[in-house]
Parts: structure tokens; sequence; C-alpha cells
């Protein structure tokens, strides 16, 4: 895995589960693979991997079962869609606002575009 | 699990190399051991696996002087040096002669690194390149399941691939029981591996820290423009990076290449931070 | 709690020392081997015998020599700067160390060799028998000089070991001078020693009462040298090489 050094190793795993459990590769009540397993994964210390799994049982996104492993929460989807929507609200859309204004884009210009590309991925669906 | 006080060392007709060196080694770490060129990284190294003698200070390993070569110490420690050639041998002849020393020795931990090494069992050690003797000489040192296990420039020589692999293979060693020391110069290929780093400087040891520590005391990144005042050491080839104190900013990874050139340059500033001093005052 | 010493590990030490070597080993016994026969064989044309001394003399001439190399080679990877490192990190004792090399060197090779050399022999009072007629005997290896040869070898074999462990360059050669160094040494002071107990009695050589204590003296220095020979200087010698191999860094 590549990490980019601007976030903690931890939280960048953190994120990797998160994409998986919005992407519904791991889902509800389903075994994940072990500290570990993900220590060897992403190649670091499992010390690191650690932490990354303890931080998502105080997020309630995982728990553990002892002697068995870490699953997903029973509303481990729903708890990650708001931890990132939460995130995107209060981190990204922000930044994205700033820049906006900086270059002087309309809202209307915004939405355009947007439009577009929902449609695009909705094409991509089908 | 590794003990060493007030180590001394110097080679003879030589400056010091080690002067008044206080380390311990705690299993459940994978140490990294920084320094510039001929700082005593491999001195300090071959110390601890009893193939140098200190000439002053203790150096125990598993509470054994690891001087006297007592073989419970050695059947527990495997030393892969940066420089080193293997018997004539073919690889599976290899293991054979020498895995039957090491009582914890997993053959076939052995054979599916070597496999994963794209290594075959049959292939003799002299036809090999210096990296495939390499990776044969990880894969033993791997499988000889020692609780200390050091490690000088494991990856110098290792291609792109391997590199990878070889994370993986220490990910997945490393537990509690289990102390792994690499001294290196390759940070990138190491750094998410390693989680204590201990850098040695003109014979002395200038910074011994968890990262873990580290990463809540100082803070790494491009610094927004009130925060430049706080820089204690910057970088302007890295593209604006710092070492800042963190106070009450978001967690950020350790850099470690940012961190290593920090303390060589600003190491009473940087352990102040982490309050903790290991500057000298005996000169 | 961990043994010091183990005869498991000795026996695996040998084998790896054996194994790693085993190429060069094989090509100089072999080489030997046939050397043994052609010298025997000519032998054999002379007096279609194999007489204890002609034996003795042939085996002899190679058999110290190639127990001195050996010593030397077994000893080689403790020197090799890049070889080194993995040689004494391997969990063996100094004690099983130095216990695998002395066999090796001494017991095994001699065993090796003794058997190696009557092969050659034999085989060469067989072909004698073809080429030139020789009648078939048993070679007469077995004998006092026999014995005494191996016994002269292993009370001088520490001596290299010493010199293999000590010298990192030309190690046979400073061997053989610190050797020859100590030998006319313990001469010199025997004599001086002779010199100091005899002054009184004013003895000189062609007096028949002074050569008798001459003689005497003789024996006794002779007891007393092989006594210091057999008793002592071996196991000294393993003593020092044991030491050698303690203080050794790489």
């Amino acid at each position: 895995m590549d990490f980019d050094n601007s976030k903690p190793i931890y939280l960048q795993i953190v994120d990797v589960f998160y994409e998986n459990i919005l992407a519904r590769k791991w889902k509800e009540d389903e075994r994940i693979p072990s500290v570990r397993e993900i220590a060897v994964m992403v190649e670091v210390n499992p010390n690191t991997a650690i932490r990354a799994f303890n931080h998502l049982q105080d997020e309630k996104v995982v728990y553990n079962k002892r002697g068995i492993g870490y699953f997903v929460s029973k509303n481990g989807y729903q708890t990650v869609l708001d931890i990132k929507r939460k995130e995107f609200m209060e981190e990204m859309l922000p930044d994205v606002v700033k820049k906006m204004k900086l270059l002087d884009i309309k809202f209307e210009e915004f939405k355009n575009t947007y439009d577009q590309y929902v449609n695009d991925i909705d094409d991509e669906k089908k | 699990m590794i003990k060493i006080e007030n180590l001394r060392f110097r080679y003879p007709k030589s400056k010091t190399i080690l002067n008044d060196v206080s380390l311990s080694f705690e299993s459940g770490n994978i140490y990294g051991l920084f320094g510039r060129n001929g700082e005593g990284k491999s001195t300090l190294m071959k110390i601890i696996t009893g193939l140098l003698f200190p000439k002053g200070g203790a150096c125990e390993v598993f509470g054994e002087n690891v001087s006297r070569k007592h073989i419970r110490c050695l059947q527990e420690v495997f030393f892969i040096p940066e420089d080193f050639e293997l018997s004539a041998l073919k690889i599976s002849k290899y293991e054979e002669m020498n895995s039957v020393f090491y009582p914890e020795f997993s053959k076939d931990q052995f054979y599916e690194l070597i496999k994963e090494f794209h290594l075959s069992p049959d292939e003799n050690i002299t036809t090999l390149s210096f990296g495939q003797k390499k990776k044969v000489l990880i894969a033993f040192g791997v499988a000889t399941n020692t609780k200390l296990l050091m490690m000088d420039e494991p990856t110098n020589g290792l291609d792109i691939p391997s590199k990878s692999q070889f994370r993986k293979i220490i990910a997945r060693i490393a537990d509690q029981g289990k102390c792994i020391v690499i001294a290196t110069h390759q940070v990138r290929d190491l750094h998410s591996l390693i989680n204590h780093l201990v850098i040695l400087d003109q014979s002395k040891v200038i910074f011994d820290e968890s990262l873990f520590e580290v990463s809540e005391y100082l803070w790494f990144g491009k610094p927004i423009e009130k925060d430049k005042h706080a820089i204690i050491y910057g970088e302007p080839s890295l593209g604006g990076k710092a070492v800042l104190p963190k106070l009450d900013k978001d967690e950020t990874e350790v850099d470690l290449e940012l961190l290593f050139n920090a303390v060589l340059n600003e190491s009473d500033r940087i352990n102040q931070v982490l309050k903790k001093k290991y500057y000298d005052t005996s000169i | 709690m961990t043994h010091q010493f183990s005869y498991r590990r000795i026996y695996h030490f040998i084998r790896r020392d054996l194994t790693i070597r085993k190429s060069n080993i094989s090509t100089a016994l072999i080489v030997v081997s046939a050397i043994l026969f052609i010298f025997f064989l000519i032998n054999l044309r002379e007096d279609y015998r194999i007489s204890v001394g002609e034996f003795i003399s042939v085996f002899g001439l190679f058999y110290i020599p190639l127990g001195v190399l050996l010593t030397f080679f077994i000893c080689k990877e403790s020197h090799d700067p890049k070889a080194n490192h993995l040689y004494f990190v391997l969990p063996v004792s100094v004690y099983e160390r130095m216990a695998a090399i002395w066999f090796t060197a001494t017991i095994l090779y001699t065993i090796v060799f003794s058997i190696l050399s009557f092969l050659a022999g034999q085989f060469a009072i067989l072909i004698g028998g073809v080429l030139f007629g020789t009648d078939f005997h048993l070679l007469p290896m077995l004998s006092g000089e026999y014995l005494g040869l191996v016994m002269f070898f292993c009370i001088i074999q520490p001596v290299f070991l010493v010199g293999a462990l000590t010298f990192k360059k030309n190690r046979i050669g400073k061997t053989l001078l610190v050797f020859v160094m100590v030998f006319f040494g313990v001469i010199i002071y025997n004599l001086i020693l002779f010199t100091m107990l005899n002054y009184r009695y004013d003895v000189h050589l062609g007096d028949t009462f002074a050569s008798e204590a001459f003689g005497m003296a003789q024996n006794d220095f002779s007891l007393f040298g092989m006594l210091f020979f057999i008793g002592l200087f071996g196991p000294v010698m393993l003593f020092v090489a044991y030491c050698k191999m303690v203080e050794k860094e790489v």
C-alpha cells in the first residue's frame, strides 16, 4: 500500500476499511481480516494495525468476538456513512467552496458539472 | 531483552566508535537503528550478537553477557549482516546443515519463503546473485524463529518487488515475543514497519523514542503561515516540509527522513519537546 | 538449562564443516590416494614387497603435511571477513567448536587417511602382482612406527591449530616460523640447563665417566621431554587454541 505522509498510517488503514464497507465488500456481521492479515496486506508494523482496529472499535464500526476475530458491526455501514458524510461536509466541502470562491466559479456552473457527473455515474451503473 | 549500559567501543588504532552508549531493546517492537555512515550502527549490532567485545560497559542479551557466547543466547539470536558470503551448497543443503542448530527452526516456513522469493531449493548458492543470496539468508533468519532478529541493511540488494515482500514477511513475524532491530539508510523502504527509532551520532545515542510518542508531540508537514515561527527544523528542498511541536494540531504520520535530519541538526530542541535530554554533558 | 556441551551439536558441526568443504577435501584425498598408489607401486618394483619402513616413509610423507593443511583449511572460515559473522553466530559453544575441529583434524582424518593409504597400498600390491609378479601380502600397516607417527601428529597438530586461529595471513608460514623458533628456544634452554647442571662435574665428551653421565642426562632429558610433549604440550596448545577461539572477534 502507498501511504501519503499527511495522515497517520493507522488512519489511512481505517480509510481502507471504510471504503470496503461503503463498497459493500465487507458486509455487516461478516468476518473481516485479522490484525496480522491487515498488517501483512498493507505492510505495516502490527502495532499500527492494532491501532487502526482500536480506532474502528471506538467508532463502533467493527466489534471483536473473543477468539474468533473482528466483524463489521450490525449497523456498520450506516455508521461509516455518517462518519464519511460528516468528514465530507466538514473537511472537504469547505475547501471546495474556498477554491470556488478563489477561482470565481458560480454555483450554476458548479451545478451543471455536478449533474453531468451524476449522469455519467448512473450510466456506468447501467 | 537487550540491555546496554555505558558501552564503549573502539577498533584498534581508530577513533572511538561508541562512547557511553546506554540502550534497551524490548520484545514486541521493531527498532530502526539510524545514523550517518560510520557512526557505529553495524558495530553496535556486532556487539549485541557477540561478534565484537565491548571495551567498556556491559551488553546483556536475555540476561547473559553476550561476549560469553552462551548457547541459550546464541540460539535466540539471528544476525543478517550487510555483506556476507554463503557456503557453496544447494539451498536445501544449506538449510539442512545450519538449521539443526536452531531449536525453533521451521522448515515449512523456510521453503515457503524460498518459494515466495522465486528461488528453488535445488539451486546452488554459488550461482545466485547477491540479492538472491540475501533472500536465502533472510528466509533462513526468519525461519530460525529466534526471539531477536538483527538485520543490517536488509533491503540493500533487494529488487523492488522483494522490498514489498520483505515488509510483508516482517509484518507477519513481528509479535509480542519477538524483537526485531533493523539498521538502515533506506528509510523509505522500511518506515511503515519501524515503531521505535534509535539514532546514533558522534558515538552517542542522540535519540531513542517510540514513534507513537513522537507522533503525540511532533507535527510533520507543510506549516501554515501563522505556525511558521514555531518551526523546529525545516527543509526547503522537501517542498517546505517542517517539524513543529504538535500542540493541538491533528496527528500526522512521522516522516522518518525529516525526523532523522531534524534530530541530526536540532537534537536538543527535538528532545526538549519530547521532554527528554540526550545531549552530551561529558565533553 | 541449555548445556554448553552436546555431542549432537558437535556431530552436526563436524558434518557442516565437512559438507561445505566436501569437494575440496575429496579432491585432495583422491589426488593423494593416487600419488600414494604410484609411490607404493614404484616401491614394489624394487623388491616386490612393502616393508614396514617403506610404508611408514611413504605414509608419513603425506600424512602430516596433509593433516596440517586440513587444520588450516577448517579454520579458514573464522578469518573470512564475509563468512565469519555467520560462522560465529551459529549456536555452537566454543568447547564444541574446538572439540569438533580437533576431532575432525586428528582422529577422523587419521582414520580416513589410514584406510585410504591401506587401500592404496593393498591395491598397489594387487596391481603389482599383475604387472611384475609381486607376491600377494597384507600391507604391514599397524606397527609401532605407525602408532608413533600418529601420536606425533596428534601432539603437534594443536600447534598448527593455534597458528591457524591466530594468524590471518600466511598462516602456515608464520606458524612454522614460530614453531621452529620455540623448538630452538627449548633446545637452547635445555642446553643452558644441561650446562648449568653439569658445570661442576666438568664433563667432557669422550671421557668414559663423562659420557656415561652424558648418556644418563640424555635419557633423563628425553624422558622428561617425552612426558612434557605427550602429557603437557598437546593439551596446553589445545588450551591456547581454545583461548584464541574465545577471544576471536570478527
